[in-house]
C-alpha cells in the first residue's frame, strides 16, 4: 500500500473518529457519576444547529474574522447549547429521580423538531448553510515535518487536535484530580460517596452537564468537514457514540481506540477504491459496507464478557436506600 | 364531577380538531423522500405549485408523510383531500401505488404524479391504469444525464464519477444517460479506447451522510475530476469533498450553481414548469386527465443551464448543437432502466461498477 494511500485513510479516518471520541467522552463522565445518557444524538443536533447557526450569522453579517477563531468560539457555542439542552435530562434523572433512558429520548425526539422548526422560522427552509473557512491545508512549520506532518498537520482541521485535547484532560480529570474520584465513586456506589460527605447530586448534575458540552461540541465537529449544511441530523453517530463508549469500556484510552477502530472501518468500508490491494480484488461493493457492522459483532463478541459499566449507573440516588 | 371534567376535556379537543379543519387548501404536494427544501426534486415540484397559488391566490399547502411507505404515503394524500384538496401533486416514482389506490378513491381529486405512472406494484399480476383523473408525468433524464456527461467530456473531463440516490428509474435513467453522452464525445473527438474512466455508484438514500462525503473524497484522491450527484441530500455531502479536493461537481433537477462555486454545471429536467402547468391546466378546464406527458429536450423539458454553466470551452453554440441532434432524433439515448451500467455498450468509457 503506498504512503499516500494510508495518509489519505488517516486523514479521512479523522473525520469520523474525532466527533466519536467526543461524543463518547462526554458520554463517559455522565454515566460515569451514575446517569445513562442516551441523549447524545440529540444533544449532538442541537449543538451542531445552534453552532452553525452562529457561523451563519456571523457570516451572514460579513464579520471577518479569522476561521480558527471562529471555529473555536462555535465550539464554545455549541458547548453552552449542549449544557442548556442537557440540563433537563439530570433535573429528570437526578433531581426527579425519573427514567433516564425516558427523558433521553424525550430529548433525541424533541432536538431534530426543534432545529427544523427554528431553522424555518429564520430561513423559511431547513438547511442551514456555511462557508467552509476552516479547512487547514498544511499547519505551519508542523505540517513540514516529514511522514508525521503528512499524517497529522495537512488536509486537516483544528478540530483534529481539539478532540485529542479534550481527551487529555478528559483523561487527567478522570483519574489524577480529587473531583474525577468523586465523581467515579458518585456512579459506583453513591451512598458510600455520600457518606463521605460528596454530593451526588451536585456530582451528577456536573457529570451530565460535561457531557452535554462534550456532545454539543461533538455535533459541530461533525457536520464541519462532511457537509455544506446543516440539515437537522447527525446520522445516528450520537448512538454510534454509546457504542464506542460500551466498546470502549467507559474508559478515555480504550475510548479513543474504539473511535479509531469504527473510524477506520467506515473509511474502509467507503474508500476501499483507492486501496490497490482491496480494489484488486474485486469483490462486490456490497461486501464492504458490512465491514463496519460484522467487525464490530466479532470485537464485541471477544471482549463484551468482561463489561465494565459503572455500577450505579441509571439507578437514581436516594438517601434512603442501602 | 371528574368524569364531566373529562367529558368536557375530551369535547374540547374534539372542536378543536374540527376547527383545525376548517381552513382548506385547493392545492396540496406531498413530499416524496426528503424534505420540501431538498434544493432539488421536492423543492422544484414545491415551486411551480407555489409560483400558480401566488399568481393566482390559491391556498396551497404541502403535507410531508410520516414514513417512507405506501401506507404513510397515502395517509399523506387522505390528509390533504381532508385539508379541501382538489389538485394534488406527488412527486416521484414511489407514488406509483399510493395513486393507484388513491385514483379510485377519490375521483373527484386530480392527481399529478411526477416521474411515474400509477400501478398496483405487483410484478407477477401486473395492473396498471392511469386514472381519468391523474396526469403522469415523465421527464426523459437519460437526455439529460446524456447532455452533461457529453458536456463534461467535450470540455476536456476523462476521469469522471456518477453518484445517483436511489437506483429508482429516473435515477438510473440520469446516470446511463450520462455513460452514453461521455461515450458520445469520446467518439466525436475520436479519443482511444478506454481513455475515459466513470466511476459508478448508488447511495441508496438522499440524505447527506459522512460516508458519502468519504466515498466522493476517495473517488477525487483516485483522480476523478468531476462526480454527477443525483441526489437531492447526497449533494451536500459530495461538496465538501470536491471543495477540499479543488475538483468539481454536477448538479441535478435543479440549477445547483448557486448552492457551491465547484458546480460547473446542472442535469435540469424542468419540474417547476411542468408542475405549473398541469396546475394551471386544471383551471382553465384542460386538465388532460388519464393521459401520459413527457417532458424531453423536443418540448425543452431537459437541459443544462448554459448562463451559469462554468465550462472552460463548451460553448453556448456546442450545447445548440448536439441539442438539436437529441431534438431530431440523430442522437437517440437508450433510457432502458434494466440493464446494468456497465452493460451499455461502450468502447471509449470504462464503468467502474462499484455497486
Amino acid at each position: 500500500m503506498s504512503f499516500d494511500v494510508l495518509v489519505f485513510l488517516i486523514q479521512q479516518m479523522m473525520f469520523f473518529s474525532i466527533p466519536l471520541l467526543i461524543v463518547a467522552l462526554g458520554g463517559m463522565f455522565s454515566e460515569r457519576s451514575g446517569v445513562v445518557n442516551i441523549a447524545l444524538e440529540g444533544i449532538m443536533i442541537v449543538g451542531a444547529f445552534i453552532g452553525v447557526l452562529f457561523i451563519f450569522f456571523v457570516q451572514g453579517a460579513g464579520i471577518r474574522i479569522n476561521g480558527q477563531l471562529l471555529l473555536l468560539l462555535t465550539l464554545l457555542v455549541a458547548a453552552g447549547a449542549g449544557i442548556l439542552i442537557a440540563l433537563p435530562h439530570a433535573y429528570a434523572s437526578v433531581h426527579m429521580k425519573a427514567n433516564q433512558v425516558i427523558s433521553g429520548t424525550a430529548i433525541n425526539m424533541f432536538a431534530p423538531a426543534f432545529a427544523i422548526y427554528v431553522a424555518r422560522m429564520i430561513r423559511s427552509v431547513q438547511q442551514i448553510p456555511f462557508t467552509n473557512q476552516f479547512y487547514i491545508e498544511s499547519v505551519p512549520i508542523l505540517g513540514n515535518i516529514p511522514i508525521i506532518g503528512q499524517f497529522f498537520f495537512q488536509r486537516t482541521y483544528i478540530l483534529t487536535y481539539f478532540g485529542f485535547l479534550i481527551l487529555i484532560v478528559s483523561w487527567i480529570l478522570l483519574y489524577k484530580t480529587p473531583f474525577g474520584l468523586r465523581l467515579r465513586a458518585c456512579g459506583e456506589h453513591p451512598q458510600a460517596a455520600d457518606s463521605l460527605g460528596i454530593n451526588v447530586f451536585k456530582m451528577r448534575y456536573i457529570g451530565v452537564m460535561i457531557s452535554g458540552a462534550l456532545a454539543g461540541i461533538g455535533g459541530v465537529v461533525f457536520v464541519i468537514p462532511t457537509s455544506i449544511t446543516f440539515d437537522a441530523t447527525v446520522a445516528g453517530y450520537g448512538f454510534l457514540a454509546l457504542a464506542v463508549l460500551i466498546f470502549g469500556q467507559w474508559k478515555p484510552g480504550r475510548i479513543l481506540f474504539a473511535a479509531f477502530f469504527f473510524g477506520l472501518m467506515k473509511t474502509v468500508s467507503v474508500a476501499y477504491s483507492s486501496i490497490p490491494f482491496l480494489n484488486n480484488l474485486n469483490i462486490s461493493g456490497s461486501v464492504y459496507k458490512m465491514i463496519p457492522f460484522i467487525a464490530t459483532l466479532v470485537v464485541l463478541a471477544f471482549s463484551s464478557r468482561k463489561s465494565m459499566a459503572p455500577k450505579a449507573v441509571g439507578v437514581p440516588y436516594d438517601k434512603g436506600s442501602r | 364531577m371528574k368524569k364531566f371534567f373529562a367529558l368536557l376535556l375530551t369535547l374540547a379537543m374534539a372542536f378543536t380538531l374540527v376547527a383545525c379543519g376548517a381552513e382548506e387548501f385547493e392545492l396540496a404536494l406531498i413530499t416524496d423522500y426528503g424534505t420540501i427544501d431538498d434544493g432539488s426534486f421536492n423543492q422544484g415540484s414545491w415551486e411551480g405549485l407555489e409560483k400558480y397559488a401566488k399568481e393566482n391566490k390559491i391556498s396551497h399547502k404541502y403535507y410531508q408523510p410520516a414514513d417512507e411507505a405506501d401506507d404513510a404515503y397515502l395517509n399523506a394524500i387522505d390528509l390533504a383531500v381532508q385539508g379541501g384538496a382538489k389538485v394534488i401533486v406527488t412527486p416521484g416514482f414511489l407514488f406509483e401505488v399510493p395513486i393507484f389506490v388513491a385514483q379510485d378513491r377519490y375521483p373527484d381529486v386530480k392527481f399529478v404524479l411526477l416521474d411515474g405512472s400509477p400501478n398496483n406494484g405487483d410484478w407477477d399480476n401486473f395492473e396498471g391504469r392511469v386514472g381519468d383523473n391523474v396526469v403522469s408525468i415523465f421527464y426523459a433524464e437519460d437526455q439529460s444525464g446524456f447532455l452533461a456527461g457529453y458536456a463534461a467530456v467535450m470540455d476536456g473531463y476523462r476521469n469522471l464519477g456518477y453518484m445517483g440516490g436511489m437506483a429508482v428509474p429516473p435515477v438510473v435513467r440520469f446516470g446511463h444517460g450520462f455513460v452514453q453522452g461521455a461515450e458520445y464525445a469520446a467518439q466525436e473527438l475520436g479519443l482511444p479506447e478506454d481513455s475515459i474512466n466513470i466511476n459508478y455508484f448508488y447511495t441508496g438514500t438522499f440524505s447527506p451522510a459522512p460516508e458519502i462525503q468519504t466515498r466522493a473524497a476517495a473517488w477525487y484522491n483516485d483522480g476523478v475530476e468531476v462526480i454527477f450527484v443525483a441526489g437531492g441530500g447526497i449533494f451536500f455531502s459530495v461538496v465538501p469533498a470536491a471543495e477540499n479536493a479543488g475538483q468539481f461537481v454536477i448538479g441535478v433537477d435543479t440549477d445547483q450553481s448557486g448552492l457551491s462555486d465547484t458546480v460547473i454545471t446542472s442535469a435540469l429536467k424542468l419540474l417547476t414548469q411542468s408542475v405549473y402547468d398541469s396546475v394551471e391546466s386544471f383551471y382553465n378546464g384542460t386538465f388532460a386527465g388519464g393521459q401520459t406527458r413527457i417532458y424531453s429536450a423536443s418540448n425543452m423539458g431537459v437541459g443544462l443551464p448554459m448562463a451559469t454553466s462554468k465550462f472552460n470551452t463548451f460553448s453556448q453554440a456546442d450545447y445548440d448543437v448536439i441539442f438539436e441532434k437529441i431534438v431530431s432524433g440523430a442522437v437517440v439515448v437508450n433510457n432502458n432502466t434494466e440493464m446494468a451500467p456497465t452493460d451499455i455498450p461502450t468502447s471509449a468509457v470504462v464503468v467502474n461498477d462499484q455497486n
